[in-house]
């Protein structure tokens, strides 16, 4: 239909256009980057960049078979086994091909800057997934929302290491390629799926989402009456090749077989043999009406499945109260509906219009798409963090809703081909037309400025290194974390073990590199629940589960001085809840509170708490500290009350480094005393009375 | 004495897992000695016009409590739980100066009352299983909560696909209402409003529909904070967003529809007008509970 002009010129607009998104997408992820510098934030992106360091120095086989002594003591970890490797290796293979190139990137900048390329990558492949579902404009679009949306830029800003980055580019390249196979029907696509579901199912935990959303896609289509043979031939392919590159990896290992998530794919695959088969057999004979009763029930045997494994998902509130740990992350949440709005502004709205387009000229591939939607929102909507997988197919659908309004409402040089008496009657008139191209682009480029503004605001801050602004704009950075963990790097013996609530653990092993006893994966809660029960003991008490942990120094972190809400005395309750978990007799919630139910570190706290172990520590000294002259020294401005407390002695602690506004507080931990001293008076010697022996005489006894 | 009491606490139990008691029998049974038991007693209101609706829920909870054990392996004669209402032993209340209710206390066999011998109904929750953690603190008694599997929910999902698959039945000739992809459109459209409306939010939490100043009587169907949400909160954005996505629809029917200009151009400016204006609500609730948000379109 166009010359061959025509489209070399799109074809180069296209490549300009995915160029800029590109960009977009790196630049738009750069802020902590230049208004700090380039660290790695956060805390689990610490552990990641850790096990990435080791591979590099180490080599692949030694990072596969890790047992990392130094965390959990004395338990340690197989890091090899407990990890999804994808992320390491991307890192570890690029920092390898560049210094081959004899390019030499420290590796931690190359950890930095993994997420904002690969976001760049991501905007490809949703470019090439719309265009699969849709058409081009469409796609184009789809991958300008996606370098900008917020709610995928939360988990990929430069700095953020984590696996989500890489995850959502193999998640979008998987379902091209799937949906390309479902399309040719040729084994090769099918062969290039498994590839990519095998880096996905290396990357990130959110595979299983795949897993249940490509059998769900196969059974709607044989439910629809749409199964042909592409279907049965990209599915069996997928299956069997994506189930055993799956196992390869150690952390997945069996569970593809028998744990109840990964069932419902092996269920539509033995329907799908049993469909084909019957299929084979209609061709050859026609007994139908008896076909499609044993079809029904099969499919309903399979259905019963599928429904039984979201029902256990849906129920995943029973675990909310028996284990108070996953109760107190704060990401195990649902969602209100200003998460959405914040996370996806204008997108939100007009993703439904997409959908309905979709449903309205329904095909293959866009009956995936509107799977994909449902099922998506429904988990967003149970739980904020899967925001994350709701954020592309959003973009597509939008991309798709907006794309078919400016198609007809922009298009005027295509019409010149038709016959002009036609134009006359049909067209809506250039003035409507360009009033609504007009405040559809307003939206769009509010749209674009809203990202902006919740990215430099809410997504971009490091949270190791904190930054106030003063009233004149100037900028005040505090960078206590840091200090003290170098200051523990610098200070202590190599082989110091340091205890700390387990929110810290993975920043003092990357940055401090010394042994912890609890960290952010937090696998065992037993061992978890003895580092609460010491916070939460006196000093006697947790000094002998410290003596019992082998513990050299416990590290807190304090906000009572510059008013940080992020501390252990505000997290102290979780650490009680926790320990009362595991040991009821010796710690009990209510023992924490006033008798009128309050939580109080005044005066008129309960006693229990003004003498435990986290309160002595973070208040030590804090007794003589006057803030400004309108508080009484010791005034917290966190809780906003004066300690209660205020003459704090430690017998089997002492402090070792306090940070510079007094945020990290580090106590060593004194060894036995070489003499017990005594707890009591000594024995007065009093001179009894004199014992005369009336049978002896001439000999006196002194008793004493 | 002491064992016509425990034989007549035993047989009472043998009836009713939860013995009533009114002032003499509270006294003969539950104050005076000789005693060798434990007594929980739940002073409740339960009569209608109390209205104490807590009291009920808190019964409730007691009676499976006291189910348990009554049923259970462990159930010997050295605990009782017992109910004195209102209405039946008001002297009870007056003697032991208690002025709310539902209230639990433990009466230990030897000895007064301590002050953890009240249950701690404001922090902990009259859940059967705190009960039950509380009873094992005081009397070193552990039973085991049984609830009742409750198969209303069974049955009403028995009974839903009974009444669809009898519908579809009834109707196997023209099954043609399944081909209509409005109707599946309709469907996958209500699930993303109520999903980004937050009503799985409202499930879980249980928020009010709405909040009355009880200064100046206003109502504010808003909550002021990005924390939580309303009810009538979530209603109105998903009215918000239903009717931005139909604006969108509207735009591409005028479009692509083939009739009558002029109307076409109505249709389209009405799913202009939509798309605008209630964008720019939207924006602005937002703007309402984000403080500090700086971008507004139309409206403030």
């Amino acid at each position: 239909c166009c010359g061959l002009g025509m489209w070399r010129m799109s074809s180069l607009l296209s490549f300009s256009i995915l160029f800029l998104a590109c960009l977009a997408g790196f630049s738009s992820r750069l802020f902590a980057v230049i208004r700090f510098e380039s660290i790695i934030h956060e805390f689990d992106p610490w552990f990641n960049y850790r096990s990435t360091h080791h591979l590099t120095t180490n080599g692949f086989y030694e990072f596969l078979n890790w047992f990392d002594e130094r965390a959990w003591y004395p338990l340690g970890r197989i890091v090899g086994g407990t990890v999804y490797p994808g992320l390491m290796v991307t890192a570890g293979l690029i920092h390898y091909m560049l210094n081959l190139l004899h390019i030499t990137v420290h590796i931690r900048d190359v950890c930095v800057f993994l997420a904002p390329v690969f976001s760049g990558l991501t905007a490809i492949s949703t470019f090439l997934l719309t265009r699969e579902l849709w058409n081009q404009g469409a796609g184009l679009l789809a991958a300008c929302f996606i370098a900008i949306v917020p709610g995928y830029i939360s988990r990929s800003v430069a700095g953020s290491f984590d696996n989500e980055g890489i995850a959502i580019f193999a998640l979008q390249f998987t379902y091209y390629l799937w949906v390309k196979s479902v399309k040719t029907g040729s084994v090769f696509w099918a062969i290039g799926c498994c590839l990519s579901y095998f880096y996905m199912v290396s990357a990130w935990g959110g595979y299983v989402f795949i897993i249940n959303l490509i059998p769900l896609h196969v059974f709607v289509l044989m439910l629809m009456q749409r199964y042909s043979r592409r279907v049965y031939i990209a599915y069996s392919t997928f299956y069997i090749v994506g189930l055993v590159l799956s196992m390869q990896i150690p952390f997945v290992g069996f569970q593809p077989i028998r744990t109840s998530e990964h069932m419902a794919a092996a269920g539509v695959f033995a329907l799908l043999q049993a469909y084909a088969f019957l299929q084979y057999l209609k061709d050859r004979l026609t007994r139908q009406e008896f076909q499609t009763l044993f079809l029904l029930g099969v499919s309903l045997a399979a259905g019963v499945v599928f429904l039984t494994v979201i029902y256990l998902t849906y129920t995943g509130l029973y675990a909310k109260i028996h284990i108070p740990i996953i109760a107190s992350v704060s990401e195990h949440q649902p969602t209100t509906w200003v998460s959405f709005f914040f996370d996806l502004h204008i997108l939100v709205c007009t993703f439904p219009a997409g959908l309905w387009f979709c449903i309205k000229n329904v095909n293959d591939e866009r009956v995936f798409v509107a799977l994909y939607a449902i099922s998506a929102v429904y988990f967003a909507g149970v739980m904020v963090r899967l925001m994350l997988t709701l954020t592309p197919v959003v973009c597509m659908l939008s991309a798709v809703a907006f794309s078919s309004v400016f198609e007809h409402y922009m298009g005027d040089d295509t019409k010149r081909e038709k016959p002009p008496q036609e134009k006359a009657e049909e067209g809506l008139g250039p003035n409507v037309k360009s009033i609504v191209t007009m405040l559809m682009l307003m939206l769009l480029m509010m749209f674009a400025v809203h990202c902006t503004w919740v990215t430099s605001n809410a997504y971009s801050s490091p949270s190791v290194v904190l930054a106030s602004y003063n009233h004149d704009g100037t900028r005040n950075i505090l960078d206590d974390f840091r200090e003290a963990y170098y200051w523990l790097r610098q200070n202590t013996d190599e082989h110091a073990r340091v205890m700390s609530w387990w929110d810290y653990g993975y920043q003092i092993a990357g940055m401090a590199n010394r042994t912890t006893l609890v960290d952010n994966n937090t696998w065992n809660n037993s061992h978890i629940a003895l580092v609460g029960k010491a916070m939460s003991s006196n000093e006697s008490a947790a000094y002998e589960i410290m003596r019992s942990l082998d513990v050299d120094y416990v590290l807190i972190i304090f906000g009572g001085v510059i008013g940080y809400s992020g501390d252990d005395i505000n997290k102290f309750l979780w650490m009680v809840r926790i320990a009362e978990g595991e040991h009821p007799k010796d710690i009990r919630e209510s023992d924490y509170f006033t008798p009128q139910g309050e939580f109080r570190v005044d005066k008129a706290g309960s006693p229990t708490l003004l003498n435990c172990l986290m309160y002595k520590m973070s208040y030590y000294r804090f007794g003589e500290m006057q803030l400004d002259f309108r508080t009484p020294p010791g005034f917290d401005r966190t809780r906003n009350a004066e300690i209660g407390n205020k003459d704090i002695k430690f017998k089997h602690l002492e402090e070792a480094f306090t940070s510079e506004h007094w945020l990290v507080r580090i106590y060593k931990v004194k060894s036995l005393d070489n003499r017990e001293p005594l707890d009591h008076k000594l024995r007065s010697v009093v001179p009894r009375q004199k014992y005369t022996s009336k049978k002896v005489t001439g000999l006196l006894y002194v008793c004493t | 004495m002491l064992s016509e009491k425990v034989e007549q606490m035993m047989e009472w139990s043998s009836r009713r897992s939860v013995v009533r008691m009114n002032g003499d029998k509270f006294r003969r049974f539950v104050k005076a000695p000789p005693r060798n038991y434990s007594v929980i007693v739940m002073f409740t209101a339960l009569q209608p016009q109390r209205q104490c609706s807590v009291c009920r829920q808190a019964n409730e909870e007691y009676q499976v409590l006291a189910n348990s054990w009554r049923y259970s392996s462990a159930f010997s004669n050295k605990l009782f739980f017992t109910v004195v209402d209102y209405d039946e032993g008001a002297d009870v209340f007056q003697q032991l100066n208690m002025n709310s209710a539902p209230t639990f206390m433990h009466f230990p066999a030897k000895g007064k009352p301590k002050r953890a011998d009240t249950f701690d109904l404001q922090r902990i929750g009259f859940a059967s299983e705190q009960l039950a953690k509380w009873i094992a603190d005081r009397t070193d008694v552990q039973i085991r909560v049984f609830r009742p599997p409750n198969y209303s929910g069974t049955i009403a999902l028995a009974l839903l696909v009974s009444l669809v698959g009898g519908l579809l039945y009834l109707r196997r000739n023209n099954l043609e209402f399944i081909y209509n992809k409005t109707g599946w459109a309709m469907a996958a459209l209500c699930v993303v409003f109520a999903m980004t409306s937050g009503q799985m939010w409202n499930h879980i939490r249980g928020p009010p529909y709405a909040h009355k100043n009880p200064q100046n009587g206003q109502v504010s169907y808003i909550h002021g904070s990005s924390q939580a949400q309303f009810v009538a909160e979530s209603h109105i954005i998903l009215l918000l967003n239903a009717a931005i996505t139909m604006g969108m629809v509207l735009l591409n029917e005028a479009a692509t529809s083939k009739g009558d200009v002029g109307k076409r151009r109505i249709i389209c400016l009405v799913g202009l007008g939509l798309v605008v204006f209630f964008f720019s609500f939207l924006l602005s609730i937002f703007r309402s509970k984000y403080h500090g948000y700086p971008y507004s379109f139309l409206i403030k």
